[in-house]
């Protein structure tokens, strides 16, 4: 205030002059002030921006020497992210194959399998015999109307033709039965047969005559009873081509006079070897003649 | 058959020690058996009329209703029997007339396994009607026919009509391969297969037709053709109404041996013509091609 009295001693216009250029001065100040505080602001944004550039590249630079290290460390580990996956869909693979393998080794062992072939379907029959696994017979079908059997490795002494006019066209499932039932007996009767052969040739007398179908043998063998040997002929007859038991078995004993207790001994051969599976029949024998020298 | 010098020492011989035809006839079966493949085997398949049950035939039986119709239709016949271990039984038929008594030298052997529907004939010259009436009575069936199929070795025809040879058939179950003869090649490293990948195919394709075992042992296989000469039209001298008739023989000292080697030699593309694969399967070397609707079904018209 007393600047402003002393300024209007010397004059108002020179005051308003004077006040004028300190207006100026005073907006000039303001203005670079706003010039430097934006320039300011600008410039503290760019510090922000280096800085996260900044930020990134230090990231990437720390990845790259943890990767060199586990490299240098030579444990292979750095790859794990793909090729950990590739094992463990291999792994995948490999135990979903084994699994279906395994699937198809059941059908198989059940007896009757089959695979879809471009023109119909292929059959596999396997026979086996108590516990033990024999030979697989095999189907080639054709689908299509009529249904027509392409070809086959089923032995030409089972009646194939006839159950396949039975029933081939009408119901597969009783012609496949049927056909297994068929072959399955069939082995189980020539697995017996080759039995007594390979194990109890000792009994034997002369050879085992067996037809084809291997439901007609005759066979001469040994029986030691009251301290004597006996020669007893046997035929045993298969009637019923789906069973592996004997439906008659007629033995004969072919010394000159036959006595009673002989005549026994038939009978009870006869209906051992109608019960008996043949091999099962002379293991019995061995046995009993095993104990009668251990007795003696 | 011992041929005819022999035949007449051996004779000769026997009737030095008192032995009689039966004898020899015994003796000639005995040789023929060991060596059959010195005669060309005809197989013959008998059939049942439709509803005929099979039963079981009785070896004693058989050879009773064989000789016997036989001997009633020809007074001059020697027949003779022999059975195998594997169910064989070997007749040898000596052969006469009304006025002539039988010619020993030139004997009928037939082979028949008793259940089946095949007969094995060879050297048969002449009776052929008379000789299949007396199978077909004498073993229960309806009627007999001539099936194309011959070769000098019978076990293969056994093994082809009994279905003994190794077919392959699609299956998830392998079974397992059997054992290859191959010695391990010392294969120079700096060799290179370039045609590995058609080797394979062409290994695969040809065990999925042969299989893995040894092939039935055949010696010709014979393709007559009746089919219209396909030509030029320019040509038509030939082109047109008669069929054109030849006749294509393939022989080898084992054909379907030598089939199976074919393509892997590079000699012919696999798969090769079903012409040719089917031989086992039908049962047949011989053949009829007619013109073509159906080139398969026509080969199956038969003779």
């Amino acid at each position: 205030m007393e600047e402003a009295t002393a300024y209007l001693r010397d004059g108002v216009l020179s005051h308003l002059e004077k006040l004028e250029a300190h207006a100026r001065t005073l907006a000039l100040k303001q203005e670079e002030t706003q010039q430097q505080q934006e320039k300011l602001a600008r410039l503290r944004a760019r510090v922000q921006e280096l800085r996260l550039q900044r930020d990134e590249l230090q990231t990437k630079v720390n990845l790259q020497q943890v990767g060199l290290i586990r490299q240098e460390r030579g444990t292979g580990s750095n790859v794990e992210p793909i090729q950990a996956v590739e094992a463990r869909g291999k792994a995948l693979l490999k135990w979903e194959v084994e699994n279906v393998k395994s699937m198809l080794q059941a059908f198989h062992l059940t007896g009757i399998s089959g695979k879809l072939t471009k023109q119909g379907v292929c059959f596999c029959i396997s026979t086996a015999y108590e516990r033990t696994y024999l030979d697989s017979y095999y189907l080639d079908l054709l689908i299509q109307q009529p249904v027509q059997i392409r070809h086959h490795s089923v032995p030409i002494f089972i009646p194939l033709e006839e159950i396949a006019k039975k029933y081939l066209q009408t119901d597969i499932k009783r012609f496949l039965a049927m056909l297994s039932d068929h072959l399955n007996a069939y082995a189980g009767r020539k697995y017996q047969a080759d039995q007594l052969q390979e194990h109890f040739s000792a009994f034997l007398e002369g050879t085992l005559q067996r037809n084809l179908l291997q439901n007609v043998l005759l066979f001469n063998y040994d029986v030691e009873t009251e301290s004597k040997t006996f020669p007893f002929r046997a035929k045993l007859v298969y009637g019923d081509v789906t069973r592996c038991l004997p439906t008659e078995a007629i033995i004969t004993c072919k010394a000159g006079d036959v006595s009673a207790s002989l005549l026994e001994k038939t009978a009870a051969h006869s209906n051992l070897f109608c019960h008996t599976a043949l091999h099962k029949a002379f293991d019995s024998f061995k046995r009993a003649a095993e104990r009668l020298e251990q007795t003696a | 058959m011992l041929d005819n010098t022999g035949f007449t020492v051996l004779i000769y011989k026997l009737q030095e020690n008192c032995a009689g035809i039966k004898q020899a006839a015994i003796l000639d079966m005995i040789y023929n058996h060991t060596y059959p493949n010195k005669k060309v085997w005809t197989v013959y398949q008998m059939t049942r009329v439709a509803g005929e049950e099979t039963d079981s035939l009785n070896l004693a039986d058989f050879k009773y209703k064989f000789k016997r119709s036989l001997q009633t239709a020809l007074k001059n016949v020697t027949i003779n029997f022999r059975e195998y271990e594997d169910n064989a039984l070997w007749i040898r038929i000596a052969w006469g007339t009304q006025y002539t008594k039988p010619n020993q030298y030139k004997a009928t052997y037939i082979v028949y396994h008793l259940q089946t529907p095949y007969v094995f004939i060879s050297s048969l010259r002449s009776n052929l009607p008379l000789l299949c009436q007396a199978l077909v009575h004498a073993s229960n069936y309806h009627d007999i026919h001539e099936m194309e199929l011959r070769s000098r070795c019978l076990d293969s025809l056994k093994d082809i009509v009994f279905k003994r040879y190794s077919q392959t058939f699609q299956t998830y179950h392998p079974r397992p391969l059997q054992e290859r003869n191959v010695a391990p090649e010392k294969v120079d490293p700096r060799i290179i297969q370039e045609n590995k990948r058609e080797k394979e195919r062409i290994q695969r394709v040809n065990q999925e037709v042969f299989g893995n075992g040894l092939q039935p042992k055949i010696e010709f296989a014979q393709y007559k053709l009746e089919t219209m000469f396909k030509g030029e039209p320019e040509m038509d001298i030939l082109t047109e109404k008669e069929p054109f008739r030849c006749v294509v023989k393939f022989s080898s000292p084992h054909l379907l041996e030598a089939l199976k080697s074919l393509a892997p030699a590079g000699m012919a593309d696999a798969p090769l013509s079903p012409l040719l694969t089917c031989i086992p399967q039908k049962a047949r070397n011989y053949f009829k091609i007619k013109e073509r609707k159906d080139i398969l079904s026509a080969s199956c018209l038969g003779s």
